[in-house]
């Protein structure tokens, strides 16, 4: 209970305005002389002291109409939730760790027969909710029933953020409207759970924390930590796979580990893992088949935790990309210095076919990576429809504009107006240079390495709908990018034959090459593998487009078909390995694993669980007198003010009783 | 008859007991009171016819010389009363609830009664009482009594309390002629002890007369809220409510009164209430009336 005018409690010293009226006033009172007391008897004392005892039931009648009236204007309220908090209804909140590391042993049915337990503890008036808390949060329900449909198989939670649970606790609190919420944790407490700032576990106003650990001690535990093996061989290329293998809270250990390939043991070595520490496995697998290859580390590490002891990668093996480069018959310069910037850089990933603008009437450009387009100026009108529509399925598209292009009116496939053809001439300090680079597009890797590029001509397009990526010294934009349909165009407003610009004689022409060709070819897309509860990107345009399969780990299809053509992106809900069939084509195999963190089962200690919750609770208490999160008081001065009412009317008729004036007889 | 009523307070006004004395009887009739026997005094009062039978010395001769006719001539008779009045003053007769408290409305009285007395040539005497006898003048009607009754009646002060029964013994010694005995007092004290008292006077022939001199305040109380009151007597105190004194002290001065009033009149006595808030002449013109339809 609170006052919103606290100042006017000062009134209640007006109480002793009648308390001098009843009692110092009439004991000041001088004796009456009086003839004779003969015919006063002494029994009308009994009188006197019934007559006092009213007086003093109206004296205490009048201080308590100024006293409450006082109490009245002081606007007295009361914090309903924080007053319902000791017989009200209130709402409970169940927030069970549902976590990789819950697995150990019997954690989980551990905090389930916790959470039970708790559960039977309610009143009918309380309400329940329960949670169930990884990387992800998920309502259960909110009978006492729904903790038993918590089931380890769950995968879609790998690692446990305290914060995140407390988050959704919070929310859970802010729609209970005028309820206390009473949260229950049930969680194996790990150290790696707990946020850096101990104010990421703020709870609302309100919200009362239990922590129920279920793990008393760290458990020790081996995992494969980390494997680093390519995404890709191309040709007849090793791959090198490296597993890192850790300890967590070991002792110093032999271990066994093995490569899988394709459910396959391909090889397996020994380690010597130190204390609480780690070692590094290296394999060179000799028969890597072409196509997709589920790859797997594993070890026998005997623990309790056996879901961290695989890890699973994918790798392909693939003859080199074929790109198709298009340019004039009479210039071969360009083909030259692209081939070999390409070849240099992608390690026999990509494979140039360069053709002659007068032979592309019959290619079809859906067979190759990407395709370029060299300072071309009239395209064969069959080649620039399959172009078309190569690039609208998903295909890419390398624009480079020339003496030849600047021609024609639009950029084929950009269909962005050529503007004009600058020549800025090679004698003296008539060039332009690279003015403006934008770092976070992929093809421009390194801003800097551009600056000595001389450009002695270029060819300004409309930008129109198109990002820039980098602009000349006279605003020229010299490279654009723009999304046709599922693909992606590149113009670049310059040659690569060393005639408008000396590009190719530069350091940083073959790292351009090779980033834009990854990027047109969707090489380097994503990473290598993934951590369960992550999110897979299935298509970039927002447009709906041609449909996505996606099978998961368990041979099933991740998707509705009303997904598959929508969705942006999708979850990743368990370990394995997702078979993704994109609309261009493209197959891929993407590799998910549980999240490394919850392998360390160390748990967060007594002193720092009781600091966090002491923190939790100050902050409560700090936020139980603010603005937003505080809940509306409740004031009652008017019930206050009908007591003050009722006090005085029968103040009036006890006070007329007794202090009328006697009439004369 | 002049009506001069005339309020206790002006009368406290004037100074000196003869003036007020004079001012209050000078309204009434002359004479106080007449013998009931026609005697040999100088004062003539009629002529009778004579009968056969009537005393022969008592024939006015003159008046048979001149009609040959016999005439009694008849005197009003000289009276020999005595009037004492027993004045108390204790304590409690020193209450008033207004200009004129109870002693010096009894003062009043009394010297207005020794000033008819002495216009009427009787001789008066008197004793002031309080707990015991404080002064005592011995009637007589001789040159300068009034004025010795009148310094005496000045003189009395509140005494301490009444004590009806030891200054009695002494009335009895003191009046030892028959004659009128006048009792002012307040009688604060059971009406059969006062009666009781007095009447030992009635026995040996006196007309006793009782003055039952009252404050208004003691007849009817008016209090506004509880009052503490102290007995003038005693000291002692006692707390008391509006209610009580409107009530049940009004039934019990009442009742005294009237049982007072009852036993006097059983006794012999004469009994007159007089309450202070009265003018004095009203009481005094009222007692004189019942004197007078007695005689």
């Amino acid at each position: 209970m609170g006052f919103l005018a606290p100042w006017a409690l000062a009134g209640i010293a007006a109480v002793g305005l009648p308390v001098w009226l009843h009692l110092l006033r009439k004991h000041k009172t001088t004796p009456l002389p009086f003839a004779s007391l003969m015919f006063f008897e002494r029994r009308t004392q009994s009188s006197i002291k019934h007559r006092r005892l009213q007086y003093l039931l109206l004296l205490a009648l009048r201080a308590a109409v100024i006293a409450l009236l006082a109490f009245a204007f002081a606007r007295p309220f009361l914090q309903s939730r924080l007053a319902a908090l000791a017989g009200g209804p209130k709402l409970t909140v169940l927030a069970i760790d549902n976590s990789f590391s819950m697995r150990d042993d019997d954690r989980l049915a551990r905090a389930k027969r916790e959470a039970a337990q708790v559960a039977s503890t309610l009143r009918d008036q309380d309400k329940l909710e329960v949670l169930a808390f990884g990387s992800q949060v998920h309502v259960m329900g909110d009978s006492p029933a729904a903790i038993q449909t918590i089931e380890p198989t769950d995968t879609r939670s790998s690692y446990a953020e305290l914060s995140r649970a407390l988050r959704s606790i919070a929310q859970t609190g802010a729609q209970a409207a005028r309820m206390p919420v009473e949260a229950h944790l049930f969680s194996d407490m790990q150290k790696s759970s707990l946020p850096a700032n101990f104010a990421d576990l703020r709870l609302g106003d309100g919200t009362r924390l239990v922590a129920h650990p279920v793990a008393d001690r760290r458990a020790a535990n081996f995992a494969v930590e980390s494997v680093n093996a390519p995404r890709r061989v191309y040709g007849s290329g090793k791959a090198r796979v490296e597993a890192t293998i850790a300890g967590y809270g070991t002792e110093q250990a032999k271990r066994r580990v093995s490569l899988m390939l394709n459910g396959r043991e391909l090889d397996s070595k020994t380690l010597d893992v130190p204390a609480g520490g780690r070692a590094v496995a290296e394999f060179l697998p000799a028969d890597l088949p072409f196509g997709l290859n589920r790859g797997e580390i594993r070890i026998d590490s005997a623990d309790n935790l056996p879901d961290d002891d695989r890890f699973y990668f994918s790798v392909e093996r693939a003859e080199a990309r074929r790109v198709l480069f298009v340019h004039e018959a009479r210039n071969q310069r360009d083909a030259l210095y692209f081939r070999t910037a390409l070849e240099a850089a992608a390690e026999s990933a990509y494979a140039l076919d360069a053709v002659a603008v007068e032979q592309s009437a019959n290619l079809d450009p859906h067979k190759y990576a990407f395709v370029v387009l060299s300072d071309v100026g009239t395209l064969p009108a069959s080649f620039e429809t399959a172009l078309r529509d190569y690039v609208r399925a998903g295909g890419s598209l390398l624009v480079a504009l020339g003496r030849e292009s600047a021609l024609r009116s639009r950029v084929p496939v950009f269909d962005e107006a050529v503007v004009e053809a600058r020549y800025y001439g090679r004698d003296g300090a008539l060039f332009q240079t690279a003015a403006w680079l934008d770092a976070g597009h992929p093809s421009i890797h390194n801003a800097q390495r551009w600056d000595d590029v001389k450009f002695y001509q270029a060819v300004r397009v409309n930008p129109g709908a198109a990002r820039v990526a980098a602009r000349l010294g006279d605003d020229t934009p010299l490279l654009l990018e723009k999304q046709v349909g599922e693909g992606r165009v590149l113009v670049f407003a310059s040659t690569f034959d060393n005639i408008s610009n000396d590009f190719p004689l530069h350091a940083s022409f073959v790292p351009f090459i090779e980033h834009t060709a990854n990027y047109l070819a969707r090489q380097e897309e994503g990473p290598s593998n993934y951590l369960v509860g992550s999110y897979l990107e299935l298509r970039q345009a927002k447009e709906q487009g041609a449909a996505v399969e996606v099978l998961d780990p368990k041979g099933a299809r991740a998707l509705t078909l009303d997904e598959a053509t929508r969705a942006q992106n999708m979850p990743l809900a368990m370990a394995g390995f997702y078979d993704v069939k994109r609309p261009n084509g493209r197959h891929e195999l993407v590799a998910v694993n549980a999240d490394r963190h919850e392998s360390d089962l160390d748990v967060i200690s007594a002193d720092t669980l009781a600091l966090w919750q002491n923190t939790a609770q100050g902050q409560q208490n700090a936020t139980a007198g603010g603005e937003a999160e505080t809940p509306k008081p409740m004031e009652f001065w008017w019930y206050v003010l009908i007591a003050v009412l009722g006090l005085a009317v029968a103040e009036s008729l006890l006070g007329n009783r007794h202090l009328t004036v006697d009439q004369a007889p | 008859m002049l009506q001069r009523f005339l309020d206790p307070a002006t009368l406290a006004s004037i100074s000196g007991l003869d003036l007020v004395a004079k001012t209050v009887v000078d309204g009434f009739i002359a004479g106080l009171h007449r013998s009931p026997d026609y005697g040999f005094s100088q004062e003539f009062a009629e002529y009778r016819a004579y009968t056969p039978g009537d005393d022969l010395r008592r024939i006015d001769w003159n008046v048979f010389a001149r009609s040959e006719r016999l005439y009694l001539k008849r005197y009003r008779g000289e009276t020999n009363t005595q009037l004492l009045i027993l004045l108390d003053a204790s304590a409690s007769m020193s209450f008033g609830s207004h200009a004129v408290n109870k002693l010096d409305y009894a003062r009043f009285l009394a010297a207005s009664l020794c000033y008819l007395a002495h216009a009427q040539r009787d001789a008066a005497g008197l004793i002031v009482f309080a707990e015991d006898v404080q002064n005592y003048v011995a009637p007589s009607a001789r040159q300068g009594q009034l004025f010795r009754l009148l310094h005496a009646i000045e003189k009395a002060q509140p005494g301490i309390r009444t004590d009806f029964a030891k200054p009695f013994v002494h009335f009895l010694d003191f009046t030892r002629r028959r004659g009128l005995v006048v009792v002012i007092s307040d009688y604060y004290e059971r009406p059969e002890t006062i009666v009781k008292t007095v009447e030992p006077l009635r026995f040996r022939g006196n007309e006793v007369i009782l003055f039952h001199v009252l404050d208004p305040q003691e007849i009817a109380p008016q209090f506004r809220e509880p009052v503490l009151l102290t007995d003038m007597e005693t000291s002692g105190t006692l707390e008391v409510s509006p209610e009580y004194a409107r009530g049940e002290y009004r039934h019990r001065i009442d009742s005294h009164i009237q049982a007072l009033r009852d036993q006097a009149k059983g006794a012999g006595l004469d009994y007159f209430l007089m309450d202070t808030g009265r003018p004095l002449d009203e009481g005094l013109r009222e007692y004189l009336g019942v004197r007078q339809g007695r005689m």
